[in-house]
């Protein structure tokens, strides 16, 4: 396992610096001026001229990527051209905030959605089942957006239980959570059904009844952990897709997480800070794929990695 | 670990843990924006910039630093300029030459008193390249501040230091209106001593004095109970930054902010529920669609009149924009000495589109595009409307849309045949809504986007902003603006009304006419409500 774990580190790199050359190309070749953005609605071309030559913007391509690489093998990812703060301290400032909620609506995913899903199997057709299913074909069909305003209508505005937005404790994170595992609790729900409905007419799911099994424990040792694997892939993207922001969810909210500040920096032209957003969230995503794989192997010892 | 997880695979067990780690989670979280709304609380789109006045370059950015900084002079809620910093000035009959007197007594929040050299050092700090602010132009017109800029000097030779307690300035050409120039937030004047972190700690002379600042979360300011001028009433300040209108609006009638601009869609509830709690006031901006007058067809001055004649402002003012609004005919706002309230606006008259049109060789029409920002909806919708009402005369418009920053890049550059904008006021003068917008020298980036170039406003441009005698400038102000209206390089279509909400519990708030007129001094939470 640890070979594994090893080998796969390694093969990150030439991933990440895949990451950060098609990043930087990108960044040149769409259209916006960073500079125009940090002069704002007036200037005048000679200022812009100065701008951008404090800034090396005018030096070759290949020069500016090499100045930026040293930078990230030195652990230096640069300064926002906006703000002039140094970009890895706005991450980490904002990168725990993102995790909060994307912790709080995973473990509001994996508890409501896999119970649903094992409730509807056990009866397939039942009322619970197509109570769930209702539910899980709500939550994949409403958008993020129009669901999390309407939340906040009902919990914040009509009933006042919940604050309406902001970052603070536990009653700012039950909205976002919600809204933001929303999709999760749907997909789970249907997936930990179906894989459910494959496993339990099984063999071994009747040996264990025959052998005088309780309901609960056949349910949940034998039946559930043999449908886990597709459970643990659903779980695997979406968390990997949490953490790297959830521009919607972290806008109603006003959550101050990384996915507010990409945005900010994508529409601000701040290289920097969007070249840095890219390379710390391409590492949050392949660290959360290495851990799902290992969880593959864990979950069912017929997945080898060779 | 997995199996020992399997092996406690209770779903109900595990319901309860996540309940339990929830309320853990709860107890030891900060508290940022719950904190109990006792205080004033007012809100942004976005992050500011920096607190650091050097960087105030966006209108968020400019409002911050005019809760914790001073500038010589400063504006009022209603755009009337006062002594701030400067308890009086005088400038030569050229307007060329100005001394601006301090203030006694004045202290920096560090208790440092005030001298003549802060400002002095904190213009230089503006004009320098490494300060990387980028916004220079206010003081680009004190002699040798270019120079020092470009590097080809090593002080601003017009700046001039007398003793600690006045500071003169020669200016490179009369400039009657550089008093207002001094009002904006990057002149505010900073202590000499600015170390690294200063745009997160900042230090200022100004009525609010920081205490925090969660980015993108909120920014907290005290009073400055040793403030020159009127100290605020109110012990605190919070500002919240809320990217989203719906959520700004449940936050206000959650009771969770102080005042909160009305949304564009409940414009007409808002209006009938709570008419007691909205106060109006016209707001110093156009909105506009520049008419790039070196394209095609629309370098023809009848063809840009023929677009004004073919769209139906008022209605489209009335529906999409919901009445928030008075048209425009010219780009000064009425409120504006200059501005000429007979001048009526271009009718509108499908005929005379279309005589035009054929007078100037279009009888079938022609295509053009229309940008548009994609994150702007209430422009977007206004675009749309455009180009349906346009497609009545024969000119089919494709319209494009993008984000704002690739927008902005195609509008400098003159890539765009029509683009849709408005233009917020710098400050508050006429000449903010003529030099910029319709001076060759400012064609592209300096804010004439229409590319509209002709030497006879340009030199009376220039003769406006050296004339002194204000009755004599605002003359000149509506000749210009008539001569522009009548070359038409804008379809002119309104200037908006701010639509605000205050609530019931807060008292002596207004809406600023500009973006920094509002210092939040005379704000209170009511007593006993």
């Amino acid at each position: 396992m640890l070979q594994l774990v090893g080998r796969r580190l390694l093969a990150t790199i030439p991933t990440l610096f895949g990451v950060l050359v098609v990043a930087f190309l990108l960044l040149n070749v769409v259209p916006g001026d960073p500079v125009a953005e940090m002069v704002g609605e007036r200037a005048d071309s000679a200022t812009i001229a100065r701008l951008r030559g404090e800034l090396h913007l005018d030096d070759p391509i290949p020069v500016q990527f090499g100045h930026y690489l040293w930078g990230v093998v030195r652990g230096d990812l640069g300064r926002s051209y906006i703000t002039q703060r140094p970009v890895l301290g706005d991450l980490a400032e904002r990168f725990p905030k993102t995790l909060q909620l994307a912790a709080a609506a995973m473990l509001l995913a994996v508890t409501v959605g896999i119970s649903l899903g094992v409730l509807a199997a056990i009866r397939p057709g039942g009322m619970i089942d197509r109570l769930s299913m209702l539910i899980a074909y709500l939550g994949v069909s409403f958008p993020v957006y129009w669901v999390g305003l309407l939340l906040i209508l009902l919990f914040a505005v009509a009933l006042r239980w919940l604050p309406p937005s902001g970052y603070g404790g536990l009653a700012f994170l039950v909205l976002p959570a919600l809204t933001l595992g929303m999709r999760s609790i749907a997909f789970l729900a249907r997936m930990t059904r179906g894989a459910m409905l494959d496993v339990l007419p099984s063999d071994f799911v009747r040996t264990a009844r025959a052998k005088g099994l309780g309901e609960r424990r056949v349910i949940g040792r034998h039946a559930l952990r043999n449908a886990l694997l597709p459970i643990i892939t659903v779980v695997g993207l979406d968390v990997g897709n949490y953490l790297t922001g959830s521009i919607l969810t972290e806008t109603i909210y006003s959550w101050p997480g990384v996915g507010r500040y990409v945005l900010l920096a994508i529409q601000k032209r701040d290289l920097p800070a969007v070249q840095g957003s890219i390379l710390f969230l391409s590492v949050v995503f392949v660290l959360v794929n290495l851990l799902t794989d290992v969880l593959y192997a864990k979950a069912d010892p017929r997945v080898a990695y060779d | 670990m997995l199996r020992h997880l399997l092996r406690t695979v209770n779903l109900f067990d595990t319901a309860k843990r996540v309940l339990f780690l929830c309320f853990l989670a709860g107890c030891h979280s900060q508290s940022g924006a719950g904190a109990p709304a006792h205080g004033l609380i007012y809100y942004e789109r976005d992050d500011p910039r920096s607190l650091d006045p050097a960087l105030s370059t966006d209108v968020t950015t400019g409002e911050m630093v005019t809760l914790l900084f001073d500038g010589l002079t400063q504006f009022d809620a209603d755009g009337k300029l006062l002594p701030a910093l400067s308890d009086r000035w005088t400038a030569d009959r050229t307007g060329q030459r100005y001394v601006f007197h301090l203030r006694p007594g004045v202290a920096f929040q560090d208790g440092r008193p005030l001298v003549a050299a802060d400002v002095k050092r904190a213009f230089i700090r503006v004009l320098n390249p490494a300060t990387r602010g980028g916004r220079v132009w206010p003081l680009l017109p004190i002699a040798g501040a270019g120079d020092f800029a470009d590097g080809h000097a090593t002080d601003v030779r017009g700046i001039e230091v007398l003793g600690d307690t006045a500071v003169a300035f020669t200016l490179t050409e009369p400039l009657a209106i550089f008093p207002k120039f001094l009002a904006m937030p990057v002149a505010s004047v900073v202590p000499a001593a600015v170390p690294a972190d200063f745009g997160q700690r900042p230090v200022g002379t100004g009525p609010w004095r920081f205490v925090a600042w969660e980015h993108d979360d909120f920014l907290r300011f005290a009073k400055n109970p040793s403030y020159w001028g009127e100290v605020p009433q109110a012990e605190s300040l919070t500002v919240r930054i809320i990217p989203e209108d719906l959520t700004r609006a449940a936050e206000f009638l959650a009771g969770r902010l102080s005042v909160a601009e009305v949304p564009f869609g409940e414009t007409a509830k808002w209006e009938r529920e709570h008419p007691d709690w909205l106060k109006r006031r016209p707001a110093l901006r156009p909105v506009y669609v520049p008419l790039n007058n070196r394209r095609g067809p629309l370098r023809d001055p009848n063809v840009r009149r023929a677009l004004n004649h073919a769209v139906n402002v008022t209605e489209i003012l009335r529906t999409v924009w919901n009445g928030r609004g008075a048209r425009a005919a010219g780009s000064i706002p009425p409120t504006l000495g200059g501005s000429d309230p007979a001048r009526q606006p271009y009718s509108y008259d499908t005929t005379e589109a279309r005589r035009l049109l054929r007078a100037a060789g279009y009888p079938n029409g022609f295509s053009l595009q229309l940008w548009r920002s994609g994150t702007n909806v209430e422009l977007g919708r206004v675009a749309q409307a455009i180009q349906a009402q346009l497609a009545i005369v024969g000119i089919r418009v494709e319209i494009v849309s993008r984000d704002a920053s690739s927008m902005r890049e195609a509008v400098r550059k003159g890539d765009t045949d029509m683009a849709i904008l408005d233009w917020w006021a710098d400050y508050p003068d006429a000449d903010n809504f003529l030099y910029p917008l319709f001076h060759s020298a400012s064609v592209g980036p300096g804010g004439n986007y229409s590319f509209y170039s002709d030497p006879v406003t340009d030199s009376l441009i220039l003769l406006a902003r050296r004339t002194v005698d204000q009755p004599a400038r605002e003359a000149l102000y509506r000749r210009i603006d008539n001569r522009v209206f009548e070359a038409a390089p804008w379809i002119y279509l309104w200037f908006p009304a701010n639509l605000w909400a205050e609530h019931p519990s807060i008292e002596g708030w207004d809406v600023p006419v500009i973006f920094n007129g509002q210092r939040w001094t005379q704000v209170r939470v009511a007593a006993g409500r």
